[in-house]
């Protein structure tokens, strides 16, 4: 199975600015920044985090509302809080770029396609509204195939802060709306949550490693197969 | 009471009860290349937008986006905290100090005390908050969890859990929740030394069980909200769940940290209650009692939260610091009763090994180092010690040869250390433990903060904290009004 990427224009100019950075293999191997071999998938468990992960109204990329709580039940959920504004590094374009990952791996595994759905919640309503979403979706997915991957955003302000409480997802405005990285602070949260709709895992920048989140979606499948 | 024949009691009957196995060892290893990944980010417009015009699903990109975010070095915060942790990107506010109540003195509870840390500030170097939690718990450590938005500090007597908010205003914490039911939740741990900030959860390391209040203890989980999530036992000889030299596993705690990019969970060992609870002349005299004495580190598959690898460190190894670098496959500890400076490293076969790289004042002088600082640069170490009062700065540039290249009597006695990011600001406290602390006029207890010039560490405010009627400081952290680079407003609220 190879995820080689398919845009290799993608990273030239960032060779010629660094100039110490050499193309890797695919992105499910092991590397520098992830630098051990994950455990074998159903070799550990993952304790609840959370029995309940939190609702709220929600509209998609095509404009249609959806409940939190119905894409966070039936599948094994990778949650990701965005906003398509973001340009820190190690926050949302890089969760995004995992989820890809994890979305061009389902592809060739229909088990995975059948039973994990990728989730990206934008905090940044009014500037993400459907139209964004669909363009951003777009742009991100690479494969047409592959598990559900939906786009959405809260459907008012007072959804938002009761999604983002439920999450304990801290969100903050920069002083300088026109900061580099974005006009949010905030920090990267992905959670993993099982088909009866609780938190398994969070991840942050620095454990969201593909290779673990691939691992840990199919621990939750193999239990969920055991019992 | 700490007189010499105290100590020759340390060295005559402690310290040659230890068991010595050390785990094999091999010759220095050169560390892997690799990234960091908890250093923040820096400027990283132009990468950012290539990122999001070519959809970002190039390795390559977020490669690149390592590269630059690794080179944006951070002016603040304290250098020995967790790295899933928000960091403060400018000068620190406040020294928030987790502070043990003594008896007769002020309100005689615990308390979390701030000091307003900005320098120009009308109220620096003085005690603008203290935030008393009610009775005596040995207050010990605490820790921020990840968003930096509560701080959890840890009674290792009561094992009461007290949650403060210190975000709403962090120049006046207020205590929002209090988890009195550890040792039922957790299935006997005891004992809690602190929180470590995960994603999302802390990780607290314990100290002791409910059984026996002796040494075997667990790691421990909670989710931000308070709520239990789960116990690992540490490994024994009996039950040494599949790691290597499990037959020298003795189940002891002290702290957890986490070199992430390694998947690397590293453990150190204590002792129990009935020691940590007890006057240490009274341990020392009673050899079983003193027997009871953690010798152990324990590598952990951090991910699959599963013990790898039992390291023989004899003497109660303590405070674990992991080195920064991207490509510093290591960390430091010192062993207490030995004094003696750790090394846990990756060797050239990518192999944990433990070593011992070199001794902590004299051994006959019993200095008892206790914790440890390593600068973000990885090429200070700062060692306090309790007896001596003293504070020896090592160059481990080379970190199988560290040396000393200053030494400062910070006090009559000395426990913790907290450093600036920049490593230019240091902060001491006094107490090691409510009954281990000397007595009569050896107890001073004090705050004091030292500016590092990379020569000397030179004097900048002093709290005296008996004088202040506050009680024995210990576990300092750090805390701003600004977490991240900018002001900011909350948009969720």
């Amino acid at each position: 199975m190879s995820f080689r990427t398919k845009r290799t224009l993608a990273v030239a100019v960032p060779v010629i600015l660094l100039g110490a950075v050499t193309l890797t293999a695919g992105p499910l191997e092991r590397d520098a920044e992830h630098d051990y071999d994950p455990p074998v998938a159903g070799s550990y468990s993952l304790p609840v985090v959370k029995s309940s992960a939190g609702g709220g109204s929600l509209v998609d990329s095509t404009g249609k509302s959806v409940e939190l709580r119905d894409l966070i039940h039936g599948r094994v959920t990778v949650l990701s809080f965005i906003y398509t504004r973001c340009a820190s590094g190690r926050a949302c374009p890089y969760a995004t770029n995992v989820l890809g990952q994890l979305h061009l791996a389902s592809a060739e595994d229909s088990k995975l396609a059948r039973n994990m759905r990728l989730v990206s919640l934008s905090f940044d309503p009014e500037h993400d509204t459907p139209r964004q979403l669909a363009n951003y979706g777009e742009a991100v997915r690479e494969t047409d195939q592959g598990c559900e991957w939906r786009f959405v955003t809260a459907k008012s302000a007072a959804d938002l802060k009761t999604i983002l409480e439920g999450y304990g997802q801290a969100v903050d405005k920069r002083a300088d709306p026109n900061d580099p990285e974005g006009p949010l602070y905030h920090i990267l949260r992905v959670f993993l949550i099982d088909q009866q709709g609780r938190i398994r895992n969070i991840y942050s920048s620095g454990t969201l490693d593909p290779r673990l989140v691939l691992a840990d979606v199919k621990t939750l499948l193999l239990e969920n197969e055991r019992k | 009471m700490w007189s010499a024949e105290l100590l020759s009691l340390v060295h005559t009957h402690l310290i040659p009860l230890q068991r010595v196995r050390r785990a094999a060892l091999t010759t220095a290893g050169q560390p892997r290349a690799h990234w960091q990944t908890h250093c923040a980010t820096g400027d990283l417009t132009v990468m950012i937008t290539l990122a999001r015009v070519f959809s970002c699903n190039s390795k390559l990109v977020w490669g690149a986006l390592a590269f630059v975010a690794v080179a944006s070095a951070l002016q603040a915060d304290e250098t020995c905290s967790s790295p899933y942790l928000a960091r403060i990107e400018g000068q620190e506010d406040f020294v928030y100090v987790w502070t043990l109540g003594q008896e007769g003195l002020g309100d005689g509870s615990d308390k979390l005390v701030t000091i307003d840390a900005k320098p120009g500030s009308p109220n620096y170097g003085k005690v603008i908050d203290s935030q008393s939690v009610g009775g005596r718990n040995e207050a010990h450590h605490g820790g921020f969890q990840d968003d930096r938005r509560q701080l959890w500090l840890a009674g290792l007597d009561t094992s009461k859990i007290f949650i403060f908010d210190v975000h709403t205003d962090p120049a006046k914490p207020k205590l929002t929740k209090t988890i009195t039911d550890f040792a039922e939740k957790t299935g006997g741990a005891i004992g809690p030394h602190g929180a470590y900030a995960l994603p999302g959860r802390v990780l607290i390391p314990c100290l002791s069980n409910s059984k026996d209040q002796g040494g075997k203890t667990a790691l421990v989980e909670y989710n931000n909200d308070g709520s239990y999530i789960a116990t690992h036992w540490l490994p024994t000889k009996e039950d040494p769940r599949g790691a290597t030299n499990g037959e020298m596993a003795d189940g002891y705690g002290y702290d957890a940290r986490v070199l992430p990019r390694k998947n690397a969970l590293l453990t150190s060992s204590f002792t129990g209650r009935n020691n940590y609870m007890t006057e240490l002349p009274k341990v020392l005299a009673n050899p079983e009692a003193a027997k009871q004495v953690g010798n152990t580190m324990v590598m952990w598959d951090f991910h699959a939260r599963q013990p790898r690898k039992v390291f023989s460190v004899p003497g109660a190894p303590l405070e674990i610091r992991w080195a920064w670098g991207p490509d510093h496959n290591y960390a430091f500890t010192a062993a207490a009763l030995t004094s003696k400076l750790w090394l846990v490293y990756a060797d050239d076969k990518g192999e944990w090994q433990a070593k011992e790289v070199a001794p902590i004042g004299s051994s006959k002088d019993g200095v008892l180092p206790v914790d440890i600082s390593l600068s973000a640069d990885d090429k200070r170490l700062f060692v306090d010690s309790f007896m001596d009062g003293m504070c020896r700065v090592f160059d481990v540039s080379d970190p199988h040869k560290p040396k000393v290249i200053h030494e400062k009597k910070i006090g009559r006695q000395l426990n913790m250390v907290s450093q600036s990011w920049d490593g230019k600001r240091l902060y001491f406290s006094t107490s090691l433990l409510a009954k281990w602390d000397k007595t009569g006029a050896d107890n001073e207890q004090f705050v004091k903060a030292y500016n590092w010039d990379g020569k000397e560490l030179k004097p900048t405010f002093s709290i005296d904290f008996t004088a202040e009627k506050l009680g024995r400081p210990h576990h300092m952290l750090f805390g701003a009004r600004v977490i991240g680079k900018p002001p900011t407003v909350a948009a969720n609220e």
